[in-house]
């Protein structure tokens, strides 16, 4: 059966551009969703006040200033952008490597992807301070600037989740054309990523990002925070009663996280290494890293190397992987410690400018946090509604329709009823 | 042959010139500026006569008036015109001429300059030989690397957008650790003003009412 397939519709289902609609469920539903919803909407409000404000008052009402020129927005476009990994990495698994366990999460995937990227691009529209110009990066683009490859990827990667989402709802061109927007959407995954590395990697004056180890660290805590993510996610989602999902998927899932975990902290230690080593050591890339550990920045940073050791060391033993606490503790540390990854990352690459000068710590000024918390209360309010009303669960997937695929493991275990495994 | 062929071919040839004519030339320390010697050949000017005011009797071509070449390292090799007749032959007699301890002349710009050098830096000379210095450089002067006048400066490669030129840089003699300067001055203040960070506290307080109501809510489900 598949969703297209209801011919009755229930009431209040309104079908546009071939999706069904469900605009009844949120009639029914509970006082306790549309109170979290009045909580995303008061947030967003807020962000709303803090950008109008931003917009009127300019850079003054900011904490980003000569010695930092990128802040709290731009760290989150980077974060945003990463977490969007997670859902392309495991969707496409699905179809390039016959991971059909994960195929109940394909459609929270995609959504969760298109919403991230789109608030990664609400992140660089607001710190554009006077957005209106920004047509004119796409008519006079400067082609040796990798703002320009990460913005245009960023934007098609954006539509494509989107359109990509549509076919999966829909139906539409069958497996086959699922299949074909996989090969587009992974490798333009990638090269979002790689170009968002860029615009760190590839400042000769900033010592600190100057380093080619920058865009595989990217690549992986892309999709170890974007797995993490979707994990938590999933498991939301399946207490409401919106999917359902099989605990052999998520073991699955844990496994994969903790491999991606275990890369990405593998790279970060082997760039902490080749800075410090003593024969090979730059002065002025020391200077900086070591700041990471013994300036005011370490609170930021510390706790990258505990919460991702730490949550590598809760999933690693085989004997826990399974349990639930343990997944979404794990998650929720990873999801975490990237963030704080990007933030130090960020903050600290222009602590000690290219004069050598040092400057006190960058800490976001509250039209920043507020409007940051804005645009996070949208994403977040996109898919609280998505919940109810977009159809998420997954059809049963027909084993005979389209190619065939390599089942990785068959998911005879049957679902469990929402709410009962859950923490 | 079919056309597309032709085409392909013909496009990828002229992507190959194209690519070829935009690369920008091999930067690397120790290429000479131009290898050209502004002032050659010398006998355009000299021998030059000097007036009793000191300054040339005959006008120098282009309003040239002398060489003032200023020696920040060796100046060591003697005050005056004596630190130029260390290398330079007298100008009057040889122009163009440098000249070794035996009294040998070599020509400014055809002669094994580097044998000049070897006078004194005679060390430095071997490592060049060996090819463990300057590797590749034809000369250690002019064409090659140091400017003879200050050694510590060097020639770099003529890098966009000053195509054709060339231009000299300072090497640094000593690698210098690392340590910060005096931090810049303080930038303005963050500015909010007081009717945001009131809408902002009653908006925070709201949240947090809702989050504690969901939140006792569950417990007592």
């Amino acid at each position: 059966m598949t969703v297209t397939d209801v011919s009755a519709p229930r009431p209040g289902v309104k079908r546009f551009i071939g999706v069904d609609f469900d605009f009844g469920a949120l009639k029914n539903a509970s006082p306790r969703y549309w109170a979290f919803v009045s909580l995303l909407g008061v947030l967003l409000m807020l962000g709303g006040t803090a950008w109008a404000n931003a917009l009127a008052h300019g850079g003054v009402v900011m904490a980003m200033r000569d010695n930092y020129p990128w802040g709290l927005w731009f760290t989150n476009y980077m974060y945003y952008v990463g977490l969007a990994a997670g859902g392309l990495v495991v969707y496409a698994s699905v179809h390039l490597f016959g991971a059909e366990q994960f195929r109940p999460l394909a459609r929270i995937a995609v959504l969760q992807a298109g919403v991230l990227v789109m608030m990664a691009l609400l992140g660089i529209v607001t710190d554009m301070e006077r957005p209106w110009r920004a047509v004119w990066m796409l008519l006079t683009p400067n082609p040796t600037s990798p703002f320009i490859y990460t913005g245009s990827a960023a934007n098609l990667y954006m539509i494509i989740c989107f359109v990509d989402l549509w076919i999966l709802i829909t139906g539409k061109g069958g497996e086959k054309l699922a299949h074909r927007m996989t090969l587009i959407a992974l490798p333009l995954a990638i090269y979002l990523h790689t170009t968002t590395a860029f615009v760190l990697s590839m400042n000769k004056s900033r010592e600190m990002w100057h380093s080619a180890v920058m865009v595989p660290i990217f690549l992986t805590s892309a999709t170890a925070s974007g797995v993490a993510l979707l994990l938590i996610s999933a498991y939301i989602l399946r207490r409401l009663g919106v999917v359902e999902l099989t605990a052999s998927m998520f073991r699955s899932l844990s496994t994969l996280l903790a491999t991606v975990m275990i890369i990405d902290l593998f790279l970060l230690l082997v760039e902490i290494l080749s800075v410090f080593w003593p024969t090979s050591a730059m002065p002025g890339h020391t200077v900086r890293l070591a700041l990471f550990f013994n300036s005011p920045y370490a609170w930021a940073f510390i706790p990258v190397l505990v919460l991702g050791i730490g949550a590598f060391s809760l999933l690693a033993p085989r004997g826990t992987r399974h349990l639930p606490a343990i997944q979404i503790t794990a998650s929720s540390m990873y999801v975490v410690a990237v963030f704080l990854k990007r933030y130090s990352l960020m903050a600290m690459g222009f602590a000690i400018n290219p004069l050598g000068q040092y400057t006190p710590p960058y800490l976001p000024s509250a039209v920043e946090i507020f409007l940051a918390l804005g645009i996070l209360a949208l994403g977040l309010l996109i898919m609280t509604v998505a919940s109810k009303v977009l159809p998420l669960r997954m059809p049963a997937h027909d084993p005979h329709e389209g190619h065939s695929h390599g089942v990785a493991e068959p998911a005879a275990e049957p679902a469990l009823a929402s709410g009962v495994v859950a923490p | 042959m079919p056309h597309w062929m032709t085409i392909s071919i013909l496009l990828f040839v002229m992507t190959l010139l194209l690519s070829l004519s935009l690369s920008p030339p091999a930067a690397y320390a120790g290429q000479a500026s131009t290898g050209e010697l502004l002032f050659y050949p010398c006998t355009s000017c000299h021998p030059v006569t000097l007036g009793s005011d000191g300054k040339p009797s005959r006008p120098l071509p282009n309003g040239f008036e002398g060489h003032r070449i200023v020696l920040t390292s060796h100046d060591r090799l003697g005050k005056g015109d004596a630190a130029c007749l260390v290398c330079h032959d007298d100008a009057s007699k040889n122009p163009g001429k440098l000249k070794l301890i035996d009294g040998t002349l070599i020509d400014i710009k055809d002669g094994d300059i580097s044998a000049v050098c070897y006078r004194c830096h005679s060390a430095k000379y071997q490592e060049w030989k060996d090819g463990t210095h300057g590797r590749h450089q034809p000369k250690c002067t002019a064409a090659g690397c140091h400017d003879p006048h200050t050694p510590s400066w060097i020639y770099v490669a003529p890098l966009r957008p000053f195509t054709g030129s060339g231009f000299q840089a300072r090497a640094v003699s000593k690698r210098v650790a690392f340590s910060p300067l005096a931090s810049p001055p303080s930038p303005p203040p963050v500015e909010t003003p007081w009717w945001l960070r009131f809408l902002d506290t009653i908006g925070v307080l709201t949240v947090v009412g809702i989050a504690g109501v969901l939140i006792l809510g569950r417990q007592q489900r």
